[in-house]
């Protein structure tokens, strides 16, 4: 669709788009260049700043040390623990979130009006809780040995009860499980949504050459909401990479046994604002995310753009 | 048989979504014993003491704290939806300069979240003496990429006919923006409502950036759950369930208006 768009002036362009350029500037772009210079001094700073708190921080007083807190960030072996756990945290969550809600919005299509609206309602519940309420739920009511997951999961199937958080290869699930049940919902009212959308004649055509349910996935359901599906892959990539309250109240601000919990927000955290005896270390935590966001961005913004070819836009 | 699974697998999945909160909300009036046993839905006896626990302020003074948590979360949604519905509308109906490279920016900033660079935005509020108060939540909640985007789809529907119209009356395109926004309150409405609810949830940046005065529900619902061993469960429960009733009343209400609004922005 080329759209024959107008001339705009710029002073109705300064009001209209002004705040938008203005609040990135102020409030996205600076402090990342803040962030870049903060990245190259030495950690003294924050601790004279914090000391004076309410006083602005001294920003003469750290020296520059170079590229030595990208070279602390690389030889720490947690920071890439951490990154891989972020990496297995996203992946599951997408692998299973977006069938899962394709699934159950192609379920829900079919149905009357007031009922869809009523399920999806219901399935939306979870996303609409705080993470930490989430937590919260999962830590009394699947987890434990009388737990919902023991229960109804594990002991039917005639296995041994699990300790779900105590044991290093149950964690990561478990914080999946609870990022899916977080999700699911939305992307389920995003999907039928867009599933909406498809004409009604391609429907009936579809019902009339009588396509079987996996021809009628490929052909009808999936170039109708083909667009969707990426974007919300990538939504729930960047959100897996920031996502920070799940994980930090379900273990406790620690990365959980043997850090098999620890995801790549909650460890700047811990870098930054490290409990007890630690040191301040703000511009090593700010090289760790200046090293993996940009280049995650980069990555991102490079497949919708190729997508974006593919579909001819 | 077919139809059977896609019934068990349907109602399945909605019992895994409901039921814990059911739970939620009848643990409470549970003890903290009755808690422990998730198998248990009822509790033995109903009274209100958590709720009356949690709202004098025994432990934390929730109402202060779930104020703010409202007053910052639609502070938020409001400035971001104004700044983004007016960059929106600018993208999608004109022509300038930089049209596309601003575009860009905006997936940009989707892409790059503000809580992977919370630390140096921990130091630029601390220069910039922010720190601490509300502000300090609110300026950065009012770009939105997300928003951005959202607009551009709601706008890009619009008829065009109704811009040259209003260009021939003479308006300037800052007042046809002004009487075209009330067409578009669904589109609004759906977008202040999704971007409430990711302020609402925010962890991460009120706890760095916040005292401990102006501190938001997430913070204090982790505090609950944390001290758990001084403060009964049903306490904790009893916040969790405040902290969600609204949300669901608001998002009952305007269901209808989200979903006709995500159909148009759900088109490619």
């Amino acid at each position: 669709m080329v759209s024959r768009r107008l001339s705009i002036s710029s002073n109705s362009l300064i009001v209209l788009l002004g705040p938008f350029v203005g609040f990135w500037l102020f409030f996205w772009m600076m402090p990342l260049i803040f962030g870049v210079d903060l990245s190259m001094r030495s950690d003294l700073l924050v601790e004279k700043s914090l000391k004076v708190r309410s006083v602005h921080a001294e920003v003469s007083d750290g020296a520059y040390v170079g590229f030595d807190n990208y070279r602390k960030a690389y030889r720490d072996e947690k920071f890439w623990r951490s990154l891989k756990n972020s990496i297995q945290y996203v992946l599951g969550t997408v692998l299973l979130t977006l069938p899962l809600a394709l699934a159950l919005a192609i379920r829900l299509i079919g149905l009357p009006r007031k009922a869809q609206g009523l399920l999806l309602f219901l399935l939306m519940i979870p996303g609409l809780a705080m993470p930490s309420v989430l937590s919260t739920l999962f830590y009394l009511f699947f987890h434990g040995r009388e737990g919902f997951l023991n229960q109804y999961l594990i002991l039917p199937l005639g296995l041994e009860p699990v300790n779900w958080m105590m044991d290093p290869s149950f964690i990561m699930p478990c914080m999946i499980f609870q990022s899916v049940w977080r999700w699911t919902g939305l992307v389920t009212l995003f999907f039928l949504c867009g599933l909406e959308g498809i004409p009604r004649w391609q429907l009936e055509v579809a019902k009339m050459e009588g396509l079987g349910g996996w021809s009628k996935l490929r052909i009808l359901w999936m170039p109708g909401i083909g667009h969707l599906i990426l974007f919300a892959a990538i939504f729930l990539t960047v959100d897996g990479f920031a996502s920070f309250s799940g994980a930090y109240v379900l273990l406790g601000g620690s990365g959980g046994i043997l850090d098999s919990g620890l995801l790549f927000v909650t460890y700047l955290y811990q870098v930054a604002f490290p409990g007890g005896s630690g040191r301040f270390d703000f511009p090593t935590a700010t090289a760790m995310s200046l090293m993996v966001m940009p280049f995650l961005a980069t990555l991102l913004y490079g497949i919708l753009r190729i997508r974006r070819h593919r579909l001819g836009k | 048989m077919k139809k059977f699974l896609s019934v068990c697998f349907l109602s399945g999945v909605i019992c895994l979504a409901t039921y814990p909160f059911v739970w939620m909300f009848l643990s409470c009036f549970k003890t903290n014993r009755e808690i422990y046993r998730p198998g248990q839905l009822l509790p033995g006896s109903f009274d209100g003491s958590s709720f009356r626990l949690l709202l004098d302020a025994s432990y934390l003074p929730f109402m202060k704290i779930f104020s703010n948590s409202l007053l910052a979360s639609i502070g938020q949604a409001t400035l971001a939806t104004l700044v983004s519905a007016g960059a929106g509308f600018c993208l999608a109906k004109y022509r300038f300069r930089g049209n596309s490279l601003i575009f860009g920016l905006a997936v940009l900033i989707i892409l790059m979240p503000k809580q992977t660079f919370a630390v140096p935005l921990f130091e630029w509020m601390s220069w910039l003496g922010l720190r601490g108060s509300l502000w300090s939540l609110l300026l950065p909640g009012a770009v939105s990429g997300m928003g951005v985007v959202f607009f551009y789809q709601i706008f890009r529907h619009f008829p065009e006919e109704w811009i040259e119209l209003s260009r021939m009356e003479g308006l300037s395109p800052l007042r046809t923006f002004w009487v075209i926004f009330p067409l578009v309150l669904p589109g609004v409405l759906a977008f202040f409502l999704l971007y409430f609810v990711l302020c609402f949830q925010e962890h991460l940046l009120p706890m760095l950036l916040l005292d401990d005065e102006n501190a938001t529900l997430p913070l204090a619902l982790a505090k609950l759950k944390d001290s758990s061993h001084r403060i009964p469960e049903s306490v904790g429960m009893a916040a969790s369930t405040l902290s969600i009733v609204p949300l669901l009343l608001v998002f009952a209400m305007a269901f209808r208006k989200l979903r006709s609004a995500l159909r148009l922005v759900s088109l490619s």
